[in-house]
This record gives structure tokens, sequence and C-alpha cells, in this order.
């Protein structure tokens, strides 16, 4: 068993030798594949392949120090080429005729007062939409050159501020040791006050308390005086009433007399008047005597009550002069407040940003789908138009179809025709739907007219007919054309820009993709989805890919003339 | 059957005969040469083919038959040599030739995801046939080789004889005036091989030449009017087959397997019989009779020495021995493919 396994084992190297194209698969396809990639994908991770600039136009309508700070920085970035633009015609135009070249810049007039005055200020940013990519990286390195002089006027504001900020402390200091000195001459001055204060509220309890003396005496002497003058008065007046009272009572006395006499008379006198003395009226009445309680009451003496609010008191005299304070000594305020005055403002910086536009009338963003709907699709038409004539043919050839096809009368030329015509309008039709698919589910633009898209379409869909012609050429057999067709279909797609934009790729890459049909059919792509350009744009490479397809159909239709059998 | 074909092939397909335009051999060819690289494969090859004449070039793989047969078919450019058929020459009227000729190559040179039908239909229309004719021209064919009853079916759906018959429909079906047969019945089933062979004399009589590659010795003797024995790029011989076979003269092969291990001197005094393969201690021996009357003496002398006969197997001169005859080689691959 061993025995087998070691002849089987050196069996299958043998056989791999001897296969050339399986080596091929092994070694050298994927080699190809990861250089092709490896050259377009590099600057992907921020550097250009190949060793090539970008090509930058700057339109400087500052002349400040920001924008020289700005063209400073970007010009020590090793891969970019600055070149000044006179203005932003000319750096558009710059831009639509590089390849090397994303971006524009354009510094507006006034960034480097806005920046100084702590403003914002935004650089504008013509971008062509197909380099999105390229240009988020070098937007990214603007962004580095922004933060870069923000940084710069920032630690400059910062240097400043700390040099105020020593000089406050200076002040501050100063000032603290004037206010301890101050407290010290207050604390003295509140000792001071308090002994004056001691001293004057003794004084003052003394004077008080002599006031207060004299003010006792004048008031006893006030309410004796009072009460004597009171009394006599009092006695004046019991003197005056008493007199009143008996010539009342002496007339109340009389008065009773009179009553008594009138109530005889008027006796008789009704008496008189017999039987007229009903026609007499009744005398008006007599007062009752007052009460004789009253009457006693006059003989009573008056009782007199003693107010001493009536007694008018000497107003005490207590205006004194207090005693002279004995001056205090205030100390003298010795802070200098007018070094604390403000020094100049610090301005702090401000902030350097961008705007994109576009550099066509496209969307300066791009719906990734609008690269890769046509891409892919330019791709998988490459792939399935190569397998469709190379294995279509190889396949004959190996039924013997061929072969009876041509002794049956048909000339090469005429099966070929037929072959890749068919193969045409089915990559043709294959292209046409996955624009359709891509429009339906991915939103794709399909350009200002959707129609100008099926003539790079049919001329990629010959191309790739005439390609597969050559590859059934070379290839021989049915083994050799998934290699060699694969390979060459990747590579194809990869550098003619159909997986990633055309501009990632290094020079000598990009040179080459001028002599293949996925490069010009992309092109137009691109002009019309993405950059949205007038439909004219497709012409030229329409027709180079059509030119192509015709020198690959030239090589297919010769190689097949003398070795397709 | 032969009715059936007749009637087929003159009603339907007698419009596409063109005839034999002079009356000279259809097919002749002189002094063909033709290498690959360093490799001669074919060296001065010479031979005539008359109208309905059945050809076979017979030898073994290598020796040159597709190669001169792709000549033929104006697939490949002789490196010198003359071919003219039916008065064209081949190199300068390659057109005129192709219209003249039918192919069935080695491979079964059809579509595998076509039916019969579209298959055979699609060489019609290719050969210049209307559509009207090729549709009638594909039911004949197809009616020829047995198949009409599956002719919508797809090829791959076939087995392989009923493919090498639509491989043969599809060289026929615009009746060439010579049919140009590459190994048509490797692979067959006995029946479909049958029908072929019956199909090609049938074509044959109604004036079709065919050439029959092939290293199917039996076929050829039974089928073709003419050998071309062919080894190597050369032409060994050619002529009837009965003529050829002579070539190897007229004893027999005896093949005996005895019980034991007989001497070498065994058979010696034996006349009319000699030894071929009789070493010492091997059961086998191949003797050449002079005539079958030896067979009974053979098998005596064998018992009588007490190695007795388990079997064996008499040889009548055919191609093969006039091969080895002309070459000293037997035909290489006969015993695989005859195995």
């Amino acid at each position: 068993m061993i025995r087998t396994a070691l002849l089987i084992f050196r069996n299958e190297f043998r056989l791999l030798l001897r296969d050339r194209m399986s080596i091929f698969m092994l070694f050298m396809a994927p080699v190809v594949i990861i250089a092709v990639a490896g050259f377009s994908l590099g600057n992907m991770f921020g550097a250009p392949a190949g060793g090539r600039k970008y090509l930058i136009p700057i339109v400087d309508r500052d002349h400040g120090e920001i924008a020289r700070a700005i063209v400073h920085g970007m010009s020590q970035d090793s891969r970019l080429r600055l070149v000044n633009a006179a203005d932003e015609t000319a750096a558009r135009t710059i831009l639509a005729k590089n390849d090397d070249a994303p971006i524009a810049i354009v510094i507006p007039a006034g960034t480097t007062a806005s920046f100084s005055a702590g403003r914002g200020s935004d650089v504008i940013i013509y971008v062509d939409p197909v380099k999105r990519v390229e240009a988020y990286a070098l937007e990214l390195r603007l962004t580095e050159v922004s933060r870069a002089i923000a940084m710069a006027a920032r630690d400059r504001a910062q240097a400043r501020l700390v040099r105020a900020r020593a000089g406050i402390d200076a002040k501050t200091g100063n000032l603290r040791a004037q206010f301890d000195e101050l407290k010290k001459e207050i604390a003295e001055y509140q000792a001071h006050a308090e002994a004056a204060r001691a001293s004057l509220q003794k004084k003052m309890a003394a004077e008080i308390d002599a006031r207060l003396a004299q003010i006792e005496a004048q008031s006893h002497a006030a309410l004796a005086a009072a009460l004597r003058a009171r009394q006599l008065e009092i006695a004046a007046k019991l003197g005056e009433k008493q007199t009143a009272t008996a010539a009342m009572v002496s007339y109340l006395k009389n008065l009773e007399a009179a009553r008594s006499a009138f109530e005889l008379w008027f006796g008789r006198l009704q008496a008189v008047a017999g039987s007229h003395a009903a026609e007499i009226s009744s005398p008006p009445a007599w007062p009752p005597p007052p009460n004789p309680r009253v009457i006693a009451e006059l003989k009573e003496p008056i009782k007199l009550s003693f107010n001493p609010n009536d007694i008018a008191m000497p107003a005490p005299n207590l205006r004194f002069n207090l005693p002279a304070p004995e001056p205090l000594k205030f100390p003298p305020l010795a802070l200098d407040l007018k070094q604390m005055a403000p020094g100049p403002a610090i301005a702090l910086p401000g902030v350097i940003g961008w705007r994109d536009r576009s550099l066509t009338p496209g969307y300066a963003e791009v719906n990734s789908f609008d690269q890769y709907v046509p891409g892919f699709g330019i791709t998988f038409l490459l792939i399935d138009i190569l397998w469709g004539v190379s294995v279509g043919l190889i396949d004959e050839r190996d039924w013997g179809t061929l072969q009876r096809l041509r002794v049956s009368g048909a000339p090469i030329s005429g099966l070929l025709s037929g072959k890749l015509t068919a193969r045409f309008l089915i990559g043709f039709v294959q292209m046409v739907v996955l624009l359709g698919v891509g429009r339906l589910l991915f939103g794709i633009s399909l350009g200002e007219s959707p129609a100008m898209l099926l003539l790079p379409t049919a001329a990629i869909a010959f191309s790739a007919a005439a390609f597969g012609l050559v590859i059934a050429v070379i290839a021989r057999t049915r083994d050799s054309v998934l290699p060699l067709g694969s390979v060459g279909a990747m590579t194809m797609s990869a550098v003619g820009g159909c997986w990633w934009p055309l501009n990632f790729e290094p020079a000598w890459m990009r040179a080459a993709a001028q002599w293949i049909p996925t490069t010009w059919t992309m092109r137009a792509y691109n002009d019309l989805m993405i950059r949205g350009l007038p439909p004219a744009h497709a012409l030229k490479p329409a027709v180079i890919t059509f030119g192509l397809g015709l020198a690959f159909l030239g090589l297919g239709m010769l190689g097949a003339m003398r070795g397709l059998d | 059957m032969h009715c059936t074909f007749r009637r087929l092939w003159t009603a339907r397909l007698c419009c596409n005969i063109r005839g034999v335009s002079s009356p000279g051999p259809l097919v002749r060819v002189s002094e063909l040469r033709k290498s690959y690289g360093s490799r001669l494969v074919l060296d001065n090859v010479s031979f005539d083919v008359a109208a309905g004449e059945i050809v076979g070039l017979l030898g073994p793989n290598g020796a040159g038959k597709t190669t001169t047969l792709s000549i033929l078919a104006t697939l490949r450019n002789p490196d010198a040599g003359n071919v003219t058929i039916a008065g064209h020459d081949l190199r300068r009227e390659p057109r005129a030739v192709r219209r003249r000729l039918g192919l069935a190559p080695q491979s079964i040179a059809i579509y595998p995801s076509l039916s019969a039908f579209q298959n055979v239909e699609l060489f019609a229309r290719i050969h210049g046939l209307t559509a009207a004719a090729a549709r009638s021209a594909t039911a004949a064919a197809l009616e020829i080789v047995g198949l009409d009853e599956r002719a919508h079916e797809s090829a791959a759906t076939l087995s392989g004889g009923m493919r090498r018959r639509v491989n043969l429909a599809c060289a026929m079906v615009h009746r060439p005036e010579i049919l140009l047969l590459d190994e048509p019945t490797v692979g067959v089933d006995p029946q479909s091989r049958e029908r072929i062979l019956q199909i090609l004399r049938e074509l044959a009589v109604s004036g079709i030449a065919v050439i029959y590659s092939t290293h199917y010795m039996e076929e050829v003797e039974r089928l073709c009017d003419k050998v071309l024995l062919i080894d190597r790029g050369r032409l060994l011989a050619e002529g009837p087959v009965a003529e050829l076979v002579s070539r190897a003269g007229s004893r027999h092969r005896m093949e005996l397997a005895l019980r034991g291990r007989p001497p070498a001197d065994l058979y010696a005094g034996l006349t009319g019989v000699e030894p071929i393969v009789s070493g010492a201690g091997d059961d086998r021996v191949i003797l050449m009779l002079a005539d079958l009357g030896k067979v009974a003496e053979v098998l005596e002398r064998a018992r009588a020495a007490g190695f007795p006969a388990i079997e064996f197997n008499l040889h009548s001169p055919n191609l093969s021995d006039a091969f080895m005859t002309l070459t000293g080689r037997a035909l290489r691959d006969y015993s695989e493919n005859h195995g």
C-alpha cells in the first residue's frame, strides 16, 4: 500500500510538471492577480502605487498665512505635486484632463482673517466623483494639514495664555501681599477703635447718670409745685360752687313756698268761680322738686382725683456733648488696582474645514453601485462570453463538429461570425439586464440618456466576443480556457478599472490599460453614469472599444484560420 | 430494408447527386506526403477509389489513416502529392471538393444538447440545402439509420451506437459522392454495427464511394471491396481482401493448451506442421498447419506423449496475417479492440 501511495504521490507531481497550465494556475495566476490588486488598491491604504504623484491644482484667493500654511503643508507630502491655478476654471480644467488629479483646492479670500478671528472657514475642494476614494485620502491629508495649522495656532495661543497667566499670577501675588498688609492694619485699627469705644462708653455712662439725677430732682420739684397749685385752684373752685349751691337751695325753697301758695290760690279761685269752676282750665303742673338725695349731694365736698399726666413735667435736658474721641489712624489703602487692568485680548484660533463640489454636473458623492454594477457586469460579461466563445469553439473542436462544419463547406469566417454574433448578442442582453437590475435594486444612475449606455455596452460585448476567440486560439484545450480565460478576464477587469477606479493604478498599469477595451468601456460608463456628462462623451471610448475589439477579432480570425482544427 | 433505403434515397436525395464527373477514379491520391514536425506520418501514399467502391484503410493506430482522411476532407494540407476528387484538385478547389464529401469523424461529431433531428438538419442546412429540403433529407437520413422514432430526443440521451448512427446520418444527409468514415463503429454495440455496415453497403450500391478507416479487420474483410494496408505512413499493399490475405499464405495457425509441459520436439517429424511457439516447459503451443487435416495428427501426437490437449483454436489466414507477413509485426491494438 505504501509503495502504491508513493508511486501515486510521485506520479501526481509528474502529471503536474507536465501540465503547464496547472502550474500557471498554481503560481502565476495568483501572482498576476495579487500584483494587479496590490498595485491597484495600494492607494486605498493612502499611497499611490508605482511612485506616481497626485497632481493638485490650488487656487489661492486668500494670499494669507493660512493659505501659505496649507500649501506648505500639502507640499510636504511626497505623494503630492501642487500646481498653482489662476482661478477655479483653470483648476477644474487641470482636474478634468489629468487622471492623476483627484481634487482641486480653492482657498477663498479672507480665510486667514476668519481663522485668526476664531471663526470657521471652509476651503473649497473640487472632486472628480470617479476618483472619490482618492479624494477621501487627500481630504484626509488636508485634514491633517488643517489640524497641524490649527494645532500650531493653538500652541501659539496657549503660549500667550501661559504668559498672560504668569503676569496675572504675579499681580495676584502682589495684591495678596497688599491685602495681608491691609488686613494687619485693619486689625490694629479695630483694636484702637475698641479702646476708644470703651473709653467713650465709660464717659457716656457717667454723663447719663448725672443727667438722670438732675432729671429726677427737677421732676420732684415740678411735681410738688404742681400739686400746690392744684390744691389752691380746687379750693377756689369749691368755694365758688358752694356759694352757687347755697343760692340755688334758697331759690328752691322759695319756689316750694310759691307752689304751695299757688295751690291755695287756685283752690280759692275755683271756689269763687262756682259753677264756672269747671270752665277754668287746670294750671300748668309745677316741676317736681329735685331729689333730696341730689340736693344733699350738693352738700358733699368735692373729691378730686390726681392724674400725674396732667402734671406738666419739665422736659429733661438730655442734650449733652460727648467727649471728643481720640482721632483714629485709618491705615492707608495700598492696593494697586491699576495693575489688574486686562492686557490685550488673546484670540483662539478658528477652524479650517472644506466643502466638496463636484467637478461635473454629477454628484460629488457616488453611489458605489454606479461603479460596481457596470464594473462587475463587464467582468461577468467577459467571463460568460469568454466561456461561451472559447469553450464553445474548443468543445466543437473536441466533439469534431467544427471539423464537420468545415468539411460541410461552411467557411471558417462564417462559422466564427455566427458564433461571435450570437455571443455578442447574449453579452449585450446580459449587460442591459444587469444595468436594469442595478437601476431597480441599487438605484444606479443611468445618466442623462440611458439609451446612450447601449453604445459602450455593444462595444464591450463585441470586444469580449472577439477576445474569446483569441483565447480559444491560444488555449487550445478546454482545460486551458479556464485558467487563461479567467485570468485574462479578471486581469482585464481589474486593470481596466472595473473593480476600482482606474486612477488607483500606477502609471505603467494605466498606460497598459489604454490597450484593453474594459478601460474605455468603464470610462464611457463613468462619464455617463457617475460624472453625468452629456451622451457625446461616450462616443470616443465606445469607438476605441470597438477598435480594440476589431484588433482582437483580427488576431482571433488569423489564429483560427491557421490553427483552429 | 433495401427497398426502403433505395426508395428514400432516390426519392428524396437524388436531386443532390452530382454524379461521377469523369470516367476515371472518383478519388485519386498520388504520392501523398505529410509530416508533423520531424515525424513523417504519410510517405508517398498513392491510391484510387472508384465510384460505388468501399475502400478500407486498415492499419494500427498511428499508421496514418486519420491523417489521410483529414487531407481528403480538406482539413489538412499535404506537404506533397496530389489529390483529386471527382476531378477537382484538393488544393485548388477545396470548396468543390467539400461539396462532394461527407465526413463521419472518429469522434461523434454532433451537438449533445441538440436532438438527433436538429443535428442532422443543421448539417444539411450548412451543406446548402433549403429548409424544406433539409427537413426532408434529415427525416430520410434518420429513417435510413433507424432513428426516425427517436429523432427528437436529445443526442445526449441516445446510446453510443445511436449517436454513431446520428454521426453517420450527419455525414450523408446531403448525399455526398464520397463518404469518409473514420473508425465509425468504435464503441458501438453489435446491432448498431451491423446496421451501419448495412447502410454503407447500400450507399455504395447507390454509387457513393466510401473510404473506411478502421483497425477492425473483420469489418474490412466483410465490407470492403478494396483494402489499403497502411503502417507508419506507408502504403504496404492494396487490393481486394482475398488478394491480400493470399499474401499471408494458405497455412492455418493452431494454438494448443496442453496438460503438462511437453518437450520442445514434441511435434518433430510431423510433415506439414511447423512449430512457431513450443518452448520447453511451456504448456501453450502455436503451430502452423499446411491443411486442416493435420489437426487430428497434432492432437494424437500430444495425447500419445502424455500431454493431452485441454483446448485448441484454429485460425485461418486473414488480413492480420497478411499484415504480419508484410511487416513482421502484428496489427497493434488488434487484440485489445477485440478483447
